[in-house]
């Protein structure tokens, strides 16, 4: 008898009610619930990552070294090739490397051009105006829409006219990659351009954007939202007294703007890099699909593509290593 | 001489002078002021031309660059509406001579779209919602929790991110094809009931919604690290004390994330399913890839061809083909669009407050 209350005693001394902020015990336990907690929640990508992406990438990896036949009965069988695919890609293809390259060059060109018309757009989109709302929801429109099926549309349209013999005078209008040049007339801005003097490697680089002013546009709608989200984080404080201070506009916005935003120049690069890169409009994208499609291409095109994600990722990381080191960030703490 | 001079200059501005008090006293009173100088003391000065010309060239901006936005598909509508004969006629640009609504109608009959339109709204909805809810809880727990290893887990949802798809393309379509979980089931298969196929697996889960559901629900989709990795920005923002209010009135982790967080965050989820729904939509990577048996699954993307009831076999042909081309592109678009306009506000509204910081 004794026995017994002298345990419920134990037990109730054991597990008192209000928690002992003594017992380091107690709160190792909350924190570990919660941790328990966060790994519940993020258990739908950890198990989507390790029953389907993990082996997708191993087993794309194991294709890449292997050729594949695919059996009338289902299943396939894989025969070991080694390194073949990937010489075969590297130096028997004539247009895998010279696309590349070519691809990173566009690449190159075009960040400084994507990055500089987002951040003016939403510099632009931020202020207080008449009609803003009408201007953001047009300059949004190519987020939601163009999402590679106009492009296609294009692609098929332009094809279509090659084989064609006679192009008609009516086609013309009818493709949105002609609107850039028929806006902007290429010789006025040569003209200009010339007068200035600034050397013609600068000249042929804003006509070739002034030219593809409608990709860039296309291609810059979520970096302007990642941009506008920057902005409106700013405190209103900071402008406030610059004001006061006498600032002009102009140096307002070297000495605040620019950098406050400048961590939002890091990841907008960061991912105009990805999205240029793995877009299907991509040059070495298409040629992979191609290559793909072609009759036991796709090993082929598994390892050019492996090569291709190994040259996005040193291309990532030189361009985000040299950007982080200019970052400004208001708070290191978060 | 001089006195005369200096005394009408004197007169001049006493006479100004004189003007201005009145029209301050008459704005003062809040009697109507003479009309030009209303405007004079109000228009005519330096700040406010270089205001006027600011805002004169910002909007001539703004609109020429909604122009180059817009134009494109205007004349995608106006080549829509065009008939055979305005092809031939050099004369017509933009506007049709001869308006016919027969490209529509031709499509819609032809191509299957009103089954495709439902197809892909069906599968966009699928989608669309479980990436939202996969997204905002995966975020949520990157953002809320500390556990070990929590950096590293987020460097493989940014992997995810920035491996291309086309990177995995085949090994995504023998998965799906040969559906099977480290190959266990199909060990057991073969090995302890003596299956004959070459590799047995669970299931072919190609040409059902299976593949791109199970992608949706574990955010390995179509730019689904970015929609973790916004997600885990919106909450990062979000402060503490909000839930250890919830806490302490008594409510569990996961009850606090479904009514206090959730209803909380809608904008922020508005912009996602946006996202992720229009994404789907237009999209023909995964389709393609998953529907192998394109006519008895007909879906948007896969419209866009020439009808068999339009005779294209003319002088303009090219032109022709690429209009009604365009046209399907068009009716395509044009749920979306609809969509946008409603939800463009939400849209917007929730970026902003995303807070996306570094």
């Amino acid at each position: 008898m004794d026995k017994t209350i002298n345990k419920s005693i134990k037990t109730t001394n054991s597990k008192p009610i209000t928690p002992n902020a003594k017992n380091p015990r107690k709160t190792l336990s909350l924190q570990k619930q919660k941790a328990k907690m966060g790994w519940l929640f993020i258990a739908p990508f950890l198990i989507g990552f390790a029953i389907i992406y993990l082996p997708m990438i191993f087993e794309s990896i194991r294709f890449s070294f292997n050729k594949i036949e695919i059996q009338g009965g289902g299943g396939y069988i894989l025969n070991g090739v080694g390194w073949e695919n990937y010489s075969n890609a590297l130096f028997k293809d004539t247009q895998y490397v010279p696309t590349l390259l070519g691809s990173i060059k566009d690449l190159f060109l075009s960040i400084p051009a994507i990055i500089i018309f987002s951040l003016f757009i939403a510099v632009l989109l931020n202020q207080k105006m008449k009609g803003r709302a009408v201007f953001r929801a047009i300059f949004f429109i190519p987020v939601i829409v163009s999402t590679g099926i106009i492009e296609r549309i294009d692609l098929m349209n332009s094809l279509a006219q090659i084989m064609g013999e006679a192009s008609n005078a009516a086609a013309e209008g009818m493709e949105t990659t002609t609107t850039g040049t028929e806006i902007i007339s290429i010789m006025d801005i040569e003209n200009l351009f010339r007068g200035m003097r600034v050397g013609t490697g600068l000249v042929e680089y804003v006509v070739e954007m002034a030219n593809n002013v409608y990709d860039i546009i296309n291609k810059s709608g979520v970096q302007m939202l990642i941009f506008l989200a920057g902005l409106q984080s700013i405190s209103p404080a900071i402008y406030e007294s610059c004001y006061i201070d006498g600032a002009s506009p102009w140096e307002t916005f070297w000495k605040i703007t620019f950098p406050m935003i400048s961590p939002m120049i890091l990841v907008n690069s960061v991912y105009t890099i990805i999205d240029s890169f793995t877009s299907e409009s991509n040059q070495v994208m298409t040629y992979i699909h191609n290559v793909y499609n072609k009759p036991g291409g796709n090993v082929q095109a598994t390892a050019m593509s492996w090569m291709y994600f190994l040259v996005v990722i040193i291309i990532l990381a030189i361009i985000g290593g040299i950007m982080s080191a200019y970052v400004f960030y208001q708070k290191r703490d978060t | 001489m001089d006195k005369t001079v200096s005394n009408r200059k004197a007169e001049k501005e006493l006479l100004k002078q004189r003007k201005r008090e009145e029209a301050i006293r008459l704005i003062r009173t809040q009697e109507k002021t003479p009309f030009w100088m209303r405007m004079k003391y109000k228009y005519l000065t330096a700040y406010y031309a270089k205001q006027a010309i600011f805002k004169i060239f910002r909007l001539l901006l703004l609109i020429g660059i909604s122009f180059v936005i817009l134009f494109p598909y205007y004349s995608k509508i106006a080549g829509s509406f065009m008939s055979r004969d305005d092809f031939v006629d050099v004369s017509v640009k933009l506007i049709a001579k001869y308006p016919t609504l027969d490209t529509y109608k031709a499509i819609i009959n032809d191509n299957k779209y009103f089954l495709a339109l439902f197809n892909t709204t069906l599968l966009s909805l699928l989608c669309g919602v479980s990436q939202m809810l996969t997204c905002a809880v995966v975020g949520y727990g990157f953002a809320k929790f500390k556990f070990k290893f929590k950096g590293l887990l987020f460097m493989l949802v940014i992997l995810t991110m920035i491996i291309p798809r086309d990177t995995l393309q085949l090994s995504l379509f023998m998965k799906m094809r040969y559906f099977d979980i480290w190959g266990i089931v199909g060990f057991i298969k073969k090995y302890i009931f003596g299956s004959s196929e070459a590799t047995p697996a669970i299931a072919n889960l190609l040409n059902s919604f299976w593949p791109l559901a199970i992608l949706s629900l574990t955010g390995l989709a179509f730019k689904n690290g970015l929609f973790i990795y916004i997600m885990r920005q919106y909450f990062n923002g979000v402060p503490d004390e909000l839930e250890e209010a919830a806490y302490v009135d008594g409510a569990g982790v996961l009850k606090t994330f479904v009514r206090i967080i959730l209803p909380m965050s809608v904008p922020m989820l508005v912009t996602i399913f946006m996202f992720s729904f229009s994404w789907q939509w237009s999209d023909s990577f995964y389709t393609g890839l998953f529907f192998t048996n394109k006519t008895d699954f007909v879906l948007l993307p896969d419209i866009v061809s020439i009808p068999v009831s339009l005779d294209t076999n003319y002088a303009a042909k090219e032109a022709y083909e690429a209009a009604i081309r365009n046209t399907c592109g068009l009716m395509i678009l044009a749920p979306l669009v609809v969509l946008y306009l409603f939800g463009q506000r939400t849209l917007i509204e929730g970026v902003e407050r995303s807070g996306i910081t570094g």
